[in-house]
């Protein structure tokens, strides 16, 4: 049976300064993905001078950008180039977000709360639409599933995930028929529990105890296994670590943790560091994604720290 | 005549009379003449689809508008009584009531612009921040403000507060007021706007779209209230979803200009055609010089291309200052050409890395190594910050200008 293969298309991508080695890993994926460059720059006011070169040449063009917005100021200055981008006769438009900032939990608990990255959703949603029709929009294991509805129909959201890379690592390992997977909370059961039929699944669960936040094992069985703790993000990290005593008092052998984005503002992925006076070694590994990237450049070769890199996948997006 | 609208629109009411005595009889006149007013209110609302009510509804409308379209009727004493108490009312009934809220750069000028009418009434935002950076903010009382007018005054000094601001300003419109009004006296220019090559990148342009998609009110699109913007053409950046109001500083510096004691001795001088093109016709009773920036091989040098300097108070005039290069050029040149005095006006004082410190005061006559004057608004909150009680500066405030547009 013959396959016809439907022919690849050249994509054009250009990214943002902290994204330059994911980006490059991308490129090295396919000899259709061409990297290009922008100049940013900042006048004496502290607001972007941003040039793109060759912007004539892209004309007719498959062209992606690959964001990430670290802070509120970077925001600005990648919207500028993502506003920009559409408008120079290009063939189409990916914006590729792979962490999709959610510094706003998105309980509007009271009328009155903000909900920042619903703020954010409206930015993209009024992306320029290209010539070659709407952007698409590649998005990594976004923190809430009802987040896909907060982008309005001028944007295409393509939502994936990091848990594959997980997955075919776990498979890797030496003792792979032992492994349990352990959700910190009901939330990280429902984004994920789908994607880990062939798993035996484990859930935690946040109890009050007085003024005392207490977590708890709710289900499963983690006795003798070596468990990984499964989530979308990690910020401080107090949720895992709570989670790991837990689980390692129920009798496991060992507990390692996957985040697909690994925030860890204020440098608060040292409390995860293996030090070298420690009687034991907390967790076995943990491993995050490239969604972030100053927090990749920070843990390099920092154990137990290990980057799954969304470079394949962001390929694979970028011919859909 | 103040009383003439009032007068017509009582007169509306009474020609209803014979139907409301159909309805509630009484022998009092007085009672009778107030139980009506208040009924007829009522069937109004009551009878809204009706068509003939809708013709009654449609001619005091038109009364109200065209002052000189006259009814007189036969006026008796209590008629005037009425008359005069409702023409008394009028002007509270004109002010709208404001709920202005502000961001913490720009609080000093929002109390100002709140001390300006009791029908501006300030309101405060709490703005936290999250530990990864990203803001945390809650709009007290927010039910409160339902059916109220609102307003936020901004200043996005950097890129950062702009994403801190922008959620509040898209969060505002949703919350079922009667109208948004984004005040925001400075539209900040990083890029000066020149599409030089295809490739550049015009943030303002991005600033522009991010308001054009500010939320529709249930009262309709957002007013954007801004001063001097850079360039004429940068009012068409808006889409038609907002409204720009295009609103301008150089009424201040006019008056301070008479406030001086030379006040018959002032020239304006423009550093540049641009600044001519954008205020000249504001200014054209003021005797005017146009400078101009000539390339002498790598030298840009400033020159004076037309009119007089001799034995004049100069004041160079633009829209905005950075770095104060081309201000300090001009005023060397005017100097050398006879000016007894400079001086500088310009309604953004944005002046990035403390460049503010490079022009002194001249303290008795030396006008070719200092300003006499150095005139800014307060649409930079940071600068104003900076240069409060320091000479040459003296800050002409936007706060009656702000309040006058809330009540458009």
């Amino acid at each position: 049976m013959a396959m016809v293969k439907s022919p690849k298309k050249q994509v054009n991508l250009f990214y943002s300064l902290d994204c330059e080695d994911l980006a490059q890993n991308v490129a090295l994926q396919s000899p259709h993905i061409v990297l290009q460059n922008i100049k940013w720059r900042s006048f004496a006011d502290g607001f972007p001078n941003i040039y793109i070169n060759n912007a004539e040449e892209l004309r007719g063009q498959h062209v992606a950008f690959l964001a990430s917005f670290s802070s509120p100021a970077h925001v600005f200055e990648q919207l500028s180039v993502i506003y920009a981008l559409p408008r120079l006769f290009v063939a189409s438009f990916t914006l590729v977000l792979p962490f999709f900032p959610t510094g706003s939990f998105e309980r509007m608990e009271e009328e009155g709360d903000v909900a920042t990255a619903f703020t954010l959703a409206r930015m993209l949603s009024n992306i320029p639409i290209s010539r070659g029709g709407p952007t698409s929009l590649v998005i990594y294991d976004i923190h809430a599933l009802q987040e896909r509805f907060y982008f309005g129909d001028e944007v295409l959201p393509l939502f994936e995930t990091g848990i594959p890379l997980l997955k075919q690592r776990l498979s890797q390992l030496p003792d792979a028929d032992n492994v349990v997977i352990a959700f910190p909370d009901d939330g990280a059961w429902k984004r994920f529990h789908k994607l880990f039929d062939n798993f035996s699944l484990v859930v935690c669960t946040k109890v009050r105890e007085g003024d005392k936040r207490i977590v708890r094992l709710k289900e499963g069985n983690v006795s003798g296994h070596h468990v990984v703790i499964v989530d979308d993000l990690v910020q401080s990290g107090g949720t895992l670590i709570e989670c790991q005593k837990v689980l390692a008092a129920n009798g496991a052998a060992k507990v390692s943790a996957y985040v697909t984005h690994g925030v860890f503002p204020n440098q608060s992925w040292e409390r995860f560091t293996h030090k070298k006076d420690a009687l034991e070694n907390a967790f076995a590994y943990f491993w995050i994604t490239d969604s972030c990237p100053l927090t990749v450049k920070a843990v390099a070769n920092t154990a137990p720290f290990e980057v799954l890199s969304l470079a394949g996948s962001i390929a694979n997006a970028l011919q859909i | 005549m103040a009383a003439t609208p009032p007068l017509q629109s009582f007169s509306v009411l009474h020609s209803n009379k014979p139907s409301h005595s159909l309805l509630r009889p009484s022998s009092n006149k007085n009672r009778t003449f107030f139980s009506f007013t208040s009924n007829l209110r009522c069937e109004i609302k009551g009878f809204d689809f009706e068509s003939h009510r809708g013709w009654t509804i449609e001619r005091v409308s038109d009364m109200s508008k065209d002052s000189t379209n006259s009814h007189t009727n036969p006026s008796s004493p209590l008629l005037s009584v009425s008359a005069v108490t409702s023409a008394s009312q009028f002007p509270t009934k004109n002010a709208k009531k404001v709920v202005l809220f502000y961001c913490a750069e720009t609080k000093a000028l929002a109390e100002k612009i709140a001390a300006e009418t009791d029908a501006i009434e300030l309101r405060s935002i709490s703005w936290g921040k999250f530990p990864d950076g990203f803001p945390n903010i809650f709009i007290p009382n927010a039910q409160g403000i339902r059916g109220m007018h609102v307003a936020f005054l901004a200043s996005f000094s950097s890129p950062a507060v702009i994403f801190e601001q922008i959620p509040v300003i898209y969060a505002l419109p949703k919350l079922f007021i009667a109208s948004f009004t984004l005040v925001l006296p400075f539209f900040p220019t990083g890029t000066s706007e020149r599409m030089e090559d295809e490739g550049d990148i015009a943030t303002a342009f991005t600033l522009a779209r991010l308001l054009s998609n500010i939320p529709i009110s249930r009262g309709g699109p957002t007013s954007l209230v801004t001063f001097d913007i850079h360039a004429l053409q940068e009012r068409f950046y808006f889409g038609d979803n907002i409204l720009p109001c295009f609103e301008s500083g150089i009424p201040l510096l006019k008056r301070r200009l008479q406030d001086l004691p030379d006040s018959d001795n002032i020239s304006v001088a423009f550093p540049d055609d641009g600044a001519w093109k954008r205020f000249h016709k504001q200014l054209q009773h003021f005797p005017t010089i146009v400078c101009a920036k000539v390339r002498e091989g790598d030298q840009r040098i400033v020159r004076i291309k037309e009119g007089d300097p001799r034995g004049r108070h100069i004041v160079i005039v633009d829209d905005l200052v950075q770095s104060g290069g081309t201000l300090i050029e001009c005023q060397k040149v005017l100097a050398a050409h006879g000016a007894t005095k400079i001086s500088a006006y310009v309604t953004h004082g944005i002046f990035p890395n403390k460049s503010w410190a490079r022009f002194g005061h001249d303290n008795g006559g030396h006008p070719e190594s200092a300003f006499t004057y150095f005139w800014i608004t307060d649409s930079c909150p940071l600068t104003v910050k900076d240069v409060m009680n320091r000479p040459p500066f003296e800050i002409l405030s936007l706060a009656s200008s702000i309040s006058a547009s809330l009540q458009i």
